[in-house]
């Protein structure tokens, strides 16, 4: 699957420029692969793929109706529909070139609706503000904070249960104390499917906590957010509807409640983009409400996939999920956490080190288990997953199935191949 | 797919397991048809679209208004899916009532054109759906892209630097910002702006409209964004940004950041950076030039004098996918520092992403220096390109598309009722078409205010008729006005010649 080369071995690409003959690189890793469970992303929709090379090749940015009139009714199309999962009838949106930046357009949405005149007299004269998100939340709620000029100190990261859902109590004491030191609580980020454990905030106590405080409620929902599609799964983002704004998920767009809040928040009315004066309504030139003004048609590919499989194919896909049940049948595989969603997060224990808990090396011993396995199965090329220490566990694997392709036999084999490469550790 | 197999059949077969309700045994989906599916969509591409590109027998566009287009495209999204000859039919309706910017006369932006080997790297890409974060994932495209940033940065004029691909030149612009900003006080990453002096930066009037939004989004404000003017040719003038840095410093404000432009976005035109680099030395300040538009002057030996002065930079935003065809999207922000700012400032060190233990040399996992965390192989497609073309075929493109900018220019002198806004130093050419109602006419109010109209209305009127696309805006009290762009080497001489004449053609009865 993966031929190992290292960075010393590759320079035989031939990367200097210009350099004939031509020389394509071949695909290493290829994340569509049945054995690449690395990432929250994997597989291969050929629906999916046959819009993205339609997008690629017609190569245009939907900023207006003039030069992108198809993609960006489209992207309205898609966006409204993702508003009706969630729960609204009407709303607003736009697509983002990554999760990390639609956390980032919401927090400075909520920070313009809190005040507007900040979009144009800077932070500098507001007071403290404050953010708020769970220990468990995504590395972007920092990077946003810091990029917006609020600063990573002013994240008040809150504890987590044992289940790493945001405690709505520790939510309020947190916030009783950032008033009190002399902040302002601006901004809560739920997580409804966190990144390494999979766990879905308690949406509808947290909004209670938001509602009393005034505080502006968003729901990271770049992973988890998918499970709105599934009758059976949605219940674990109940409460979204609440509040505003949830980005979803199904890639990168962040639709917001309020009409024409993006719009007011990052609108700049560039005349030489968005003319008045043009022979048809202008109020389809949409693009100025994102702080972008280049960008990516990335709605097409969905609403492709969408057209072609349908919202119930989307659910069949979201719930076909983990193999639990032979995690826990098989001698040393033990679970860190009960998974709610399709993060199944486990330590292999290698025979050396089975019955050895009590032993006080024992966990520091098997923090070395995983970087060595994860080795042998990168050089071996036979599939890949990914492994972190987390809090206070050390390194555990994250085995994370959105592939379709990915059959029963894959994942006896995942466990089989993880048993004989740690065998002997 | 299997479609109407109950599920007691499904469970016979090959050992299947039922979860939670769902019957979890081979795949869900039909490789075999899926992959048809792609091979027919690529012939609809390819037959509609990469075939039709140069053919200026074809449309540029297919005009409908909103209301109409949205019942022809059966927008909806419905609970099951359609089958696969509806689905290509929908890509048949989407190529076609969607703008053709590969078209050898679509001018309306500053990208058009195709070129064949970034296509097919985006193909690759596209099908490989990389993240270019860690190495372990994405090993080829991440060297890659440090070979293309390296690549880069010599045409800039540096000896070494960072950089880092980006969604859009505004985006960049934005990073360049934040990075000056955190090189003027790194406390600001932590501690945020409140309680700080007000934070200064001076850009030109004719400058990209994304410093503005990276002011406000920056929680700088935009209100501290200062305008420095610039002369007739569109140009900033260095001694009014000095009287304005001066203006700033007695203000008790911060100043930290100028941002020049090379080649604004209406005219084209080209900030002086040598004298303006004097003042950001002079005062302390970071020298960022957005040169988002006009960087790729840098690949043509003639034409490179325009961006004199650019090494003297501290940062550089520059799109090869604007006059170089690279593919939307294809930006870079270059920075001249090469003591890992750029991570210092935006690294958070996941521990899920960026584990330290891994088996190679970890300072490959460049992805924390991004502000993003998935991110696209944007240089694959440059590279590509460049290996194919090589440095002289790019410099060719550069060079023709100015040199055909030149020729429109002496056409337009030639006829009546065509005015030049300026002489232009780059591929924009900004006039006025007079239409002979109009000529006779006084100068004054009147005049500009009837002037004013004709634009839209030609444009209306070409955009209807499907033969081409031009921009025109207001600028700086200046009536409407078009603005030409050329840029693909698709386009020929013919074509702007066909440029004239549609115009005076579309334009009779006014």
């Amino acid at each position: 699957m993966c031929p190992p080369h290292f960075p010393h071995h590759l320079p035989y690409l031939s990367l200097s420029l210009p350099c004939p003959p031509l020389t394509p690189p071949c695909p290493r890793v290829p994340p569509g692969h049945p054995r690449f469970f690395n990432q929250l992303f994997s597989g291969l929709d050929h629906h999916a793929l046959a819009g993205r090379f339609l997008t690629e090749t017609l190569n245009t940015t939907p900023y207006t109706y003039e030069v992108a009139p198809v993609l960006l009714l489209m992207e309205e199309q898609v966006l409204a529909k993702l508003r009706e999962l969630v729960g609204w009838s009407s709303g607003d949106g736009i697509f983002a070139p990554g999760g990390s930046m639609s956390n980032m357009l919401a927090m400075n949405v909520a920070r313009f609706q809190r005040f507007p005149e900040s979009r144009s007299r800077g932070n500098w004269d507001l007071p403290r503000l404050g953010l708020f998100a769970s220990q468990e939340s995504h590395y972007s709620i920092l990077k946003g904070a810091a990029l917006l000029g609020i600063g990573t100190d002013n994240v008040h990261l809150v504890r987590t249960d044992e289940r790493g859902k945001m405690i709505p109590e520790e939510l309020e004491k947190e916030i009783q104390r950032v008033k009190a030191e002399g902040s302002e609580p601006l901004f809560v980020c739920a997580t409804s499917g966190t990144t390494v454990l999979g766990s879905f905030d308690p949406l509808d106590a947290i909004a209670d906590v938001c509602a009393r405080h005034g505080l502006w409620l968003h729901v990271d929902a770049a992973w988890g957010g998918s499970a709105l599609l599934s009758p059976q799964l949605r219940h674990l983002l109940a409460g979204i509807h609440r509040y505003v704004p949830p980005p979803v998920p199904l890639r990168r767009c962040s639709p917001s409640q309020i009409p024409g809040l993006l719009q007011r928040c990052h609108g700049m009315g560039a005349t030489y983009l968005f003319q008045r004066d043009k022979f048809y309504d202008v109020s389809l030139d949409t693009g100025d409400k994102s702080p972008q003004c280049g960008r990516r048609a990335d709605g097409l590919k969905l609403w492709i996939l969408w057209k072609a499989v349908g919202t119930r194919g989307l659910a069949r896909r979201v719930e076909r999920a983990y193999l639990l049940e032979q995690v826990k049948r098989r001698e040393g595989f033990q679970l860190v956490m009960e998974p709610e969603f399709l993060n199944l997060c486990f330590w292999f224990i290698p025979p050396s080190l089975r019955g050895q808990h009590s032993s006080p090396e024992f966990w520091d011993k098997l923090g070395k288990v995983a970087p060595a396995i994860k080795e042998k199965m990168m050089r071996r090329g036979s599939m890949m997953v990914g492994y972190q220490p987390h809090g206070s566990r050390v390194n555990f694997f994250r085995q994370i199935i959105t592939n379709p392709a990915v059959t029963r036999r894959d994942l006896d084999f995942f466990l089989d191949e993880i048993q004989e490469l740690g065998r002997d550790l | 797919m299997q479609v109407g197999v109950c599920k007691q059949e499904m469970l016979q077969k090959k050992n299947a397991v039922l979860v939670d309700g769902v019957i979890l045994n081979g795949p869900i989906m039909d490789s075999k048809v899926g992959e048809k599916f792609v091979e027919e969509a690529c012939k609809i591409i390819m037959e509609e679209v990469v075939q039709k590109a140069d053919d200026v027998t074809e449309k540029v566009c297919e005009w409908q208004a909103p209301e109409k287009l949205k019942q022809i495209l059966d927008l909806e999204m419905r609970d099951t899916g359609e089958c696969h000859q509806k689905i290509l039919q929908l890509c048949r309706d989407v190529i076609k009532y969607s703008v053709k910017t590969n078209h050898p006369r679509f001018f309306n932006q500053l990208y058009a054109g195709i070129d064949y080997y970034s296509l097919v790297a985006r193909f690759i890409t596209e099908a490989l759906n990389p993240s270019v974060y860690t190495y372990e994932v994405s090993p080829v495209f991440l060297l890659v892209e440090e070979a293309v940033i390296k690549k880069m940065i010599e045409f800039i004029g540096w000896e070494e630097g960072d950089g880092i691909f980006n969604p859009g030149g505004s985006v960049s612009n934005m990073y360049a910002m934040n990075l000056a900003r955190y090189k003027f006080c790194p406390e600001i990453k932590e501690k945020g702006l409140s309680g700080l002096p007000r934070l200064v930066l001076f850009a030109s009037e004719e400058c990209h409209y994304s410093m503005k939004k990276a002011a406000s989004f920056l929680g700088i404000g935009t209100e501290n964004v200062y305008f420095i003017q610039t002369d007739e040719r569109g140009k900033m003038i260095p001694e009014e940004l000095e009287k304005q840095v001066q203006r700033a410093r007695k203000e008790g404000s911060a100043p930290f950041l100028v941002c020049a432009t090379a080649g604004t976005t209406v005219l084209g035109a080209f900030d002086p950076l040598d004298k303006i680099a004097d003042i950001c030395e002079k005062h302390g300040l970071w020298l960022h030039v957005d040169a988002s538009w006009g960087g790729s002057a840098l690949i043509s030996r003639k034409h490179r004098r325009l961006l004199h002065g650019i090494h003297r930079a501290d940062s550089v935003a520059w799109n090869p996918h604007k006059m170089l065809l690279a593919g939307i999207q294809c930006c870079a922000l270059l920075v001249k520092d090469n003591s890992g700012l750029l991570k210092k400032c935006y690294s958070a060190e996941a521990a899920y992403l960026f584990q330290q233990d891994k088996f190679y040399d970890v300072s490959y996992d460049t992805g924390d220096k991004s502000i993003q965390c998935s991110r696209r192989p944007d240089a694959f497609k440059f590279w590509l390109m460049w290996k194919a073309l090589g440095t002289t075929g790019l410099e060719e493109r550069v060079n023709r598309a100015l040199a055909l900018a030149r020729y429109l220019v002496e056409e337009i002198k030639k006829r009546e009722g065509f005015q030049l806004l300026l002489e232009p130093e780059y591929a924009n050419v900004c006039f006025w078409y007079i239409p002979p109602s109009l000529r006779k006419m006084e100068d004054g109010p009147e005049f500009w205010q009837k002037l004013h109209q004709v634009a839209p209305v030609i444009k209306e009127r070409m955009m209807k008729k499907g033969s081409m696309m031009l921009g025109y805006q207001p600028h700086r009290g200046k009536v409407n006005f078009f603005r030409q762009v050329v840029i693909s080497p698709q386009v020929s001489r013919e074509d702007m010649d066909f440029l004239l004449d549609e115009i005076e053609l579309l334009a009779e009865d006014l």
